[in-house]
Order: structure tokens, then sequence, then C-alpha cells
């Protein structure tokens, strides 16, 4: 390879573009970091979420600017002049060009997935195999475990720490750990918490784990992600909420003593249940 | 060579498509009273099973496929595949041919049509989105919309390039006379049409709940309809398998003399790769779809889970198939922009070896890449970071093909015709395809993005921005060749910036769409977000009717103005463009003596791409 | 029976050689395409033992296939796939190839209808969990592939006469030998993993 230098026909393109790149650059990031991009912060994984999507926006923005701006500079300024057919310059390759092309996008994705990795390694949005605790689950197991139950077509709800109770709509206090095990009865479904960062296939015989903490009161819809039969698309609820504790435990006492009522008369939200129903200690 | 006349026998049916569906109408009839006597007729599932598969056997017997084993049984003499089909009336199209280039045509005409009613389907989603609760259509009929579109997109983008433009461009650019295997290759062909209506026939039976994944247990809940979709997916399935055998024999053994692999055409190195997925891929799918069958049928318990199955092995068998599936439908696409576009540049193909290498290295990724589409499904956990790692490698190959494109640009003499249009805005769309591809690839966006509308546009943007503007570039490109005829240039502009304009105000919105909480395949959405869907269903009308004006160019160019194409109206080097037009039945003379590469525009003292006066080669005899 | 005439019999040699070449990379192909194929049933069959949802794999009490019988099934189509391989080395052209062809024929059809009669009389309902769907769907799949086999391999004894096919590309016959062979390996395999260790 001999040392990289730039030709002399090339020279006035290049640096035309290289100038008209990088302001381009700094307007489009500056501009796609303004744009509020969901899922919002309302718990600590979705504030995860927003700033990842954030960062993946601002790198993307360069390669796309400089991508199209390649692509309509070719239209514009190598665009045939004449009527006849004139070859261009016979150029079969350029081997710094490559290495360096190629250097630079593996350093951009090699990037993307170190950042990727550590916020799986590190951060609680993590799922986890049922068994295992995740990185702040360790906290003394303080987590409270909810169980989300999924069925053609609605999701129910079952606080293991509050005596196995079976409830329609998702309350989580505000500031606690929630480990949800998501499982579901009949086929899959994907439990889609959008607020609260929250995505998890809700497959039969499968405990499927994900965390998540609220760090914001505020309400949150809860719709399911994956085709599920006719109802799909009526499969949601939009009356979840993240509560203050006072506020959830005495929700939850107004639910135990509703459930129990209910319980006199009617089974269980399902005929059975596999895996069994998630309770303390489990 | 001897030329005695040797006497044949074969059975004494006309062989037709007619005489096919004759045939396969009782043979349905048949299978369904045969699988109910076995099966459990309170389901039919065995009986309609049975129904297709004996219908479409029925369908080929009499298109003529049993006649070649049949003589082979009863010891009668063979005929010969190396006999040229001199036929050169309309009627070749509409029999079974071994002439390749007949087979590219049949291809074509069936993939458009199919295309009009997949571009129907869509159009009747977008209309019932319109309204953001199941007002326009009931969700029954809806998710039984979404589930045709799917799938009969998908057997319209495993073929739509490889089909038409593989089978009648390849021998002619690898200067070969004929196919290695054109039985199998028209058998590739002729399983489309029943794939196609065996799929249509769902509709009969209320469709299928699943989508194109059908996953289980959904899929074994589902109607009879479900039983299309397995024998519509077994028959594309059998296609890809022979028609990846049939290509990559033939790029191996079948190149002329001089055609060594660095001169060829990088569009042969396309079909070249996509073949090897296709062919190693979908028999992971068939046997997956054998399952799915049984489960269906003798109530075997492969995808449930209380009964010793595991639905996730539908889910990794489907994507193992699935995401080479994906990369079946673009890397001939790539093939057809890195080939199209130093034709146009006037410039040799810039870094021809890095391309052939970025080709390669989507197909050997994309084997490591299947759980992606997983990441939230609860499947071991502690390996997505290796499948995030894989799947961001895959834009690097990726990035080498806009590499190769826009150094073939640079300081170019770009003539700007439809087709060089169709490259521009492939590249404009597959970018955004391509990055947006990067959001969903990374574990933490992934589980907002997974399964939304963010996923499905990304997907329209490398399938319909990808491979449809690469299918238009190629049409507009090589349809001079293949029929004989212009493509009115003056349509062609207007249906480039009609359909580039309303593919992006359609899809570009979808991104949006996703990232505010709408779900894939719902009929009932969030009011607040009724502004943008509507928005995006006015431009799906407007993209929709773009594919109407290419159908017009289509009819207006070929039946109407009928102006006639020079044998190299493009003044392309490559050698397909040097065999005369209408392409002879054996396509050259004699095998031409390849001595320089197709891309040598402006190379000093560059030699003309063959020599066909050469010598007597050996393939495909007479 | 219409009968119509076409020119040219014997092909000339450049011309064969090209065949032999186009047969035997085509042949590779597609076994490389059926390895694919039956890597999804190990696969599965893998997958399904590993996870032993509801220790459903092998319920209590399953009667187990016959082992003698599927080793029956196995050595008469090992038999057969070997004895034409290894008659296609010799020399298609032989008149040993003429005699031992039929054999394996003979060898290959009965394995197909024993293993037909087998699948018949499972001795398990496929109802009964993980194991027997794994066992009935890949043996099933291996048999519809032998039997497509067999009648390929009649059709090559069919044209074993001198003016036949197989005589006239004596190269197709031997490359179809690797099928049977391949075919045969995929048999021990399953007869393993299927019968032995289950």
């Amino acid at each position: 390879m001999s040392t990289f230098r730039i030709e002399e026909a090339d020279r006035p393109h290049v640096i035309r573009l290289a100038i008209l790149w990088v302001i381009l650059s700094v307007i489009g990031v500056i501009a796609v970091l303004q744009i509020q991009i969901p899922p919002g912060d309302e718990t600590v994984q979705g504030a995860d979420q927003t700033r990842t999507l954030s960062l993946m926006t601002a790198m993307a923005t360069p390669v796309f600017i400089g991508v199209v701006m390649m692509i309509i500079y070719s239209a514009i300024y190598f665009r045939r002049k004449g009527r006849e057919l004139v070859d261009g310059p016979p150029m079969l390759g350029n081997a710094p060009v490559q290495v360096v092309w190629i250097t630079v996008s593996t350093i951009m994705v090699l990037f993307l997935a170190f950042v990727g990795i550590t916020e799986l390694a590190t951060n609680s949005s993590a799922q986890t195999v049922p068994g295992q605790s995740s990185g702040t689950a360790a906290a003394g197991g303080s987590e409270m475990q909810v169980q989300v139950i999924a069925q053609q077509w609605y999701f129910t709800y079952r606080y293991a720490d509050y005596s196995g109770v079976e409830t329609t709509h998702l309350y989580l206090p505000v500031d606690r750990p929630v480990e949800l095990h998501v499982t579901s009865l009949d086929i899959i479904h994907s439990f889609w918490a959008y607020q609260l960062g929250v995505k998890a296939d809700a497959n039969p015989g499968v405990d499927n784990v994900f965390h998540v903490t609220p760090q914001k009161l505020g309400s949150f819809q809860v719709r399911c992600a994956e085709l599920c039969g006719i109802w799909h698309g009526e499969m949601a609820d939009s009356q979840g909420q993240v509560v203050s504790q006072s506020d959830f435990d005495s929700w939850i006492a107004q639910q135990q003593q509703d459930y129990a009522a209910i319980q006199k008369v009617v089974p269980s939200y399902a005929p059975f249940y596999f895996p069994l129903p998630l309770t303390k200690g489990s | 060579m001897v030329t005695a006349e040797v006497s044949e026998r074969r059975l004494a049916i006309p062989n037709n498509p007619i005489t096919g569906v004759l045939l396969a109408i009782p043979a349905y009839f048949f299978g369904v009273w045969l699988g109910n006597l076995f099966g459990l007729i309170d389901d039919q599932n065995t009986g309609v099973i049975l129904g297709y598969v004996f219908a479409t056997a029925a369908f080929l017997i009499g298109v003529g496929f049993l006649n070649y084993p049949l003589e082979r049984l009863f010891g009668w003499s063979v005929s010969p595949i190396t006999e040229p089909d001199e036929n050169r009336g309309l009627g070749r199209f509409f029999r079974l041919s071994l002439d390749h280039k007949v087979i590219g045509m049949q291809y074509l005409v069936t993939i458009l049509i199919m295309l009009l009613f997949g571009g129907i389907g869509a159009m009747a989603i977008r209309t019932s989105l319109l309204s953001p609760n199941s007002a326009i259509t009931p969700p029954g009929q809806y998710i039984m919309l979404i589930g045709l579109h799917a799938v009969m997109m998908i057997f319209i983008t495993s073929a739509v390039i490889v089909g038409p433009f593989g089978n009648y461009l390849v021998p002619l650019m690898i200067g070969a006379r004929r196919m290695a295997f054109p039985r199998l290759e028209a058998l590739s062909f002729w399983v489309v049409p029943p794939a196609a209506v065996i799929l249509a026939a769902a509709a009969f039976w209320g469709g299928f709940p699943t989508g194109w994944t059908g996953y289980p247990p959904l899929s074994e809940q589902a109607g009879q309809g479900m039983d299309s979709y397995i024998v519509g997916f077994a028959l594309i399935a059998i296609a890809l398998v022979s028609s990846g055998v049939n290509m990559l024999a033939t790029i191996i053994t079948l190149r002329a003399p001089g055609m060594t692999w660095t001169r060829l055409p990088i569009f042969v190195w396309g079909i070249f790769t996509t073949s090897i997925l296709g062919l190693l891929a979908a028999p992971v799918l068939a046997a997956a779809l054998v399952q799915l069958t049984l489960d269906r049928t003798v109530q075997t318990s492969f995808f449930l889970a209380s009964n010793g199955g595991s639905n996730y092995l539908w889910q990794n068998l489907f994507w193992f198939f699935g995401h080479p599936e994906v990369y079946i439908f673009i890397l001939p696409a790539f093939g057809i922009i890195m080939e199209i576009v130093p034709h146009f540049a006037r410039k040799p193909l810039w870094g021809y070896r890095t391309g052939v290498v970025g080709l390669f290295g989507v197909a050997l990724l994309s084997w490591f890449v299947w759980q992606h589409h997983l990441f939230v499904s609860g499947i071991a956990p502690v390996l997505r970071p290796f499948y995030m790692l894989s799947t961001e490698l895959i834009s690097i190959p990726t990035g080498i093909i806009f590499l190769v494109t826009l150094g073939t640009l640079w300081r170019a003499r770009v003539w700007f015709t439809v087709p060089m249009l169709f490259c521009m805005g492939f590249l404009f769309n597959f970018l955004i395809g391509g990055i947006s591809g990067v959001y969903l690839s990374d574990v933490p966006t992934d589980v907002t993005l997974h399964g939304s509308y963010f996923s499905m546009a990304h997907f329209h943007y490398t399938i319909m921005g990808g491979e449809i503007f690469a299918l238009m570039a190629a049409c507009y490109y090589w349809l001079p060749k293949m029929t004989g005829k212009m493509l009115s240039p003056t349509i062609g502009r207007l249906h480039f910036w009609w359909m580039f304009i309303a593919f992006n105000s359609t899809f570009f919105p979808l991104f949006i769409i996703g990232l505010l909480n709408m779900p894939r395949r719902v009929s009932a959405y969030d009011p607040g977000l009724q502004g943008l869907n509507t928005w995006v269903t006015v431009s799906a009308y407007f993209l929709f009717g773009s594919m109407i004006l290419f159908a017009g160019n289509l009819i207006y160019s070929l039946f109407f103005v009928s102006r006639k194409a020079v044998a190299n109206p493009w003044h392309a080097r490559s050698l397909e463009w040097q065999v005369p037009t209408p392409v002879p039945a054996r396509n050259f003379d004699r095998v031409p003596l390849i001595v320089a590469g197709p891309y040598d525009y402006g190379v000093p003292n560059a030699r003309p791409v063959a020599d066909f006066g050469g010598r007597v080669g050996a393939t495909g005899g007479g | 029976m219409a009968v119509r005439t076409h020119a040219g019999a014997a092909l000339p040699e450049a011309e064969l050689a090209l065949d032999a070449r186009v047969v035997s990379v085509g042949v590779w192909l597609f076994l490389s395409a059926d390895l694919f194929f039956f890597a999804g049933w190990w696969f599965s069959y893998f997958y399904l033992r590993a996870l032993n949802n509801n220790n459903a794999w092998i319920v209590d009490g399953l009667t187990r296939p016959n082992k003698a019988f599927g080793l029956v099934v196995l050595l008469l189509f090992i038999l057969s796939a070997v004895t034409y391989w290894a008659t296609t080395r010799v020399a298609v052209r032989s008149a040993l190839f003429g005699l031992l062809a039929p054999v394996s024929l003979v060898l290959g059809v009965a394995a197909c209808l024993f293993q037909g009669y087998g699948m018949w009389h499972l001795g398990f309902g496929l109802t009964q969990g993980g194991y027997p769907s794994v066992f009935a769907g890949s043996t099933v799949s291996w048999l519809i592939q032998i039997v497509f086999a067999v009648v390929w391999l009649a059709t090559v004894v069919a044209q074993v006469g001198p003016a036949g096919d197989t005589r006239r590309r004596p190269h197709a016959a031997a490359s179809f030998g690797w099928i049977l062979l391949f075919l045969a390996a995929i048999g021990i395999i399953n007869y393993f993993l299927l019968y032995l260790v289950a």
C-alpha cells in the first residue's frame, strides 16, 4: 500500500464534500438531539431505551447525511454533460479508501455493540433466566414479584407478595424494583407496557422474567405485541398506573378484599396454570 | 456426432396446464376423501392437506413432469435435454418448456400477477386502518388480509429476481447454452402457480390468523386456512431448493471458457450467494412444516409445551430459515444495483472483489443472527449479546455494497436512464432500511421497537424500497433484451418519481407510528394515531397508483407503441447484450471465448468481452 | 402411447464429460440441502429432549419401538445402498452391475415395505409426548426419501439395456450411488438417536 494521497482530480470534490458533510452533520446531530424520543423516563428501563435511541440516532445522522450527500452529489456533478456516451476514468478500486471505510464501519458497529452489551450486563432491563437474579435484583431480594398471565385476549396480574391476589389492571409502586414473570395460558402473546419500557413474550409453559423499576408517577398502556388471534388488536389496557407506595397499599388491600369475595363464588381466572402460579419464595 | 433418428414412446396425454387443472380437481377431492378416511373427520385438516398435495402432484403430472421418470421406469428411450426447443410460437409460454428464457418469462408474468394480488391485499389493509377501531373490516377479516398479504408477498419476493432475471440472464451472462438442470429449473417455476392458488384458497376457509411467521400454538389452534399456509410454503421451499441446485450447478460447471471467477458479472455473484442461502435454508423450513403438519393432523406435540414439545422449537427452526430468507430477497437486488451502475456510470465496477466479499459476508453472517427475532421471547437470554453483535456485524458487508456503488459513481459520466434512477432510489431507501435495522439489532432498543410498526417499516424499506426498486431497475434495464421492446422512458421517469415519493411518504411515517406505541397486525389502535395512519393510507393509494402506472407502461410499450429494441440499447459491454435480440434458441451459435471483464469501461485498449467465432465448446451439444 | 422421434442417441465425448461434472456437482448440492433438512430434525430431537417440558419427553410406561425391527430395516437399506454404490465404483457398464443393481433394488424395496409396516404399527400413540413425535416425524421423513430414492433406483435398473440411459450416461448412475449412501448414513444416525439413545 502506497502512502495515502488524494489525486489532483479528486481534490475539489473531496474538499467540497468534506466541508458540506461537517456542516450538515453538526446541524443534523444537534437537530435530532432535540427530538423527544419515546418511551420516556417513567421507569429506569424506559429512560435507558430513550437514551440509547437518541445515541443511535445521533450516530446514524452523519452516516445518513454522508451517503445521501454522495448520492445527490453524484447525480449533480458526475452526470454526463454532452449528448454522446463517454467513458469515465477507469478506476478499479482504491485499497486505502476501502480499508478506511471498513475500519470506520467496524469501529462504529463494535461501539454500538459495546454500548448494548454494557447495558444488558449492568442494567436491570436485562431479562434473566428464572431463578437467577440480575444486577439490581441482587439487592436483598427486595423486588416485588408480579406474574403477568396472558390469555386470549386479556392480561391478568398475580401479586405473589400479596397472597397471590389476581387483578385485571397493573398497579406498580414508584421507586420499587419489580420482577415480572410473564407467561401465557394458551398461545403466544407479548406483554408490552410501552411507557414502562417492557416487552416480554408470554409463552405457554415458560416463565419469562423481566425487570422494571418505575421512577415517576403516571399511567401507562399495556398492549399485546404478538399476533394472537382475531381480537389481538383489542388486547389492550390503558389503566396501568405507577402510584405512590401508600396509594398502592390501599389499592392492593382493596383488591385482596374483592378477590377474597370473588373467590368464594367463582374459580380463579384460568382453569389451570402451567407453569404454576407464582407464589412468594418459589 | 451421430445423428440417428430414434423413436421415442411417451404417455399419450396432452401436456399442458389445462390437463393439469383437469387432473388436479378430482385429485383434490380424492385427497380430501382419503384424508377424512384416515384422519380426524371433525377438523378435516388431514383431508385438506392431502387434497392440496395430490392436486399439486396431479397438476405437475398434467403439465408433463411425470414423462421423464416414466420413460426411465419403463425402459424407454429418454429424451435428451440437450435438444434445443426450436418452437418460437406463443404457445411455448403456456407449456412445460426446458428453455431458460421461456421459464424466465413465465416467471416474470406469473410473479407480476401475484404482485397485483399482494398489492390489492395491502390496499385493503390500509383501507381498514383508516378507522382506529374495527369499523371498516371486522377483526377476523383483517387478520386474514394481513396473513394473505404477508405470505403472498414472501412467495413473490423469494423469487421475484432469481425467477425471472436469474433464469433468463445467468446462462447469457456466463456464456452457457443451457442450464445445468432444466427440468429442476422448470419445476422451480411450475410449483409457484399452485402455491399461489393454494394460498389464495385459504380465503375460502377464512384465512389463517398467524401472519407469515405461523407461530404455534396459534397455528395449531387455527382453522383449515392454515393448511394452505403449510402446503404453499412447502412448495416455495421446493422451488428454492430446486432453483438453488440448478443455479449453483450452472454457475459452477457451465461457465464459458475464459469466464474466470473474477470475470463473473456481479449479478451472477448475487444469484450465486442467494442460491446458497435458498438451498440450505429452505430444507430447515421444510422440516418445521412437516412438524406443523403432523401436529395439526395426527396430533403429535412438537410445539405443545404441556406435552413434551416447545413452541420455541418452531421459532428457532422458522427463523433459522427466516433470516437467511430475507437475504434471499436482498442479495440479488445488491447484485442488480452493482451490475447496472457501472454500465451507466461508464466506469469499471469500483472494488469488484470487495463487492463479492461483501455479498459473501452477508450470506455467511446471515446464518448466525436468527435469534435477534427472539430477543424478547425468553429464549436463552444469555445468548443475546452474541446475536446482538452478529446482527450488527452484518452492517459491515452491507456497507461495502454502498462503498462499491458510490465508488463506481465517483467522477463518473453518469447516463441518467430510468434503471439508473431506480438504482439511486434503491440506495436512498436501503440506507434508511439498513440504519433502522441497527436500531432493531440492539437489545435495549429492540425491547421497545420489537413487534411494532417500526420493524414493519424497517422491512418494508428493505424489501419494497430495496428489492422492488431493484426489480424495477432490472425491468427497465433488461426487458428490452427479453421482450425486444423498449419501455417508454418518459412514463418510466414519471413512474420512478411517483413511486419514490409515494413510497417514502407511505413508509417513513410508520417509523414514527411504531415509536408511538402501535404494534403490528392490529385492527384497532390508539385513536390519537389516526391522523398519521390516514396520511399513510392515502400515500399507499398513491403508491399503488404508481404500480398501476408501471403496469400501464408495460402494456403501452409492449403492445401499443412497439419501439423495437436494438440488440444493445445501453451500449453495455457485458455478455448478455452481445447476443442478438430476440435471443436465439441456443443463446450462442458457438460457445463464446471470454477474453475480458464485463466492466472495462474507459480502460485503455480494452478488448471486447468475448470472441464469438471461437471454439466449439461443450455446453449443451447440438 | 405416442411415438415421436428425435435426433441423436450418442453424445459426444466432451459433452459426456461435462454432463458427468454437472450431475456430480448437482448431487453434492442436493445432499448438502438434504443434510440441512435432517439437521433440522436432529436439532428438534436434542432441543425437545433437553427441554423435557412438563416431563413429557418420554412419559412413564411408553412402549419403546422395537430395536431389532429397526435394525433389520436399517441393515436392508444399508446393504442396498452399499451394494449399489460399490458396483458403480467398479463399473456401471459391467455385467456385474446388471446383476447386482436389481439385487440392490429388491433390498431397497424390502426396506421401504418393512419401514412402512413399522410406521403403521408403532406400538405407541403419537399424542404421547415429545419422543413419539420426533420418532414418527423423522422416520416418516426418512421413509419418504428412501421411497423416492428406491423409485429412482428402479428407473436406473430399467435403463440398463444397451440403448438405455444408464448405459449411455454411466456417470449419472454412479453419482446417484452417493444419494443412497447418504440416506443410509442418515438412517444410521437416526437409528442411533431414536432407538439407542432416545
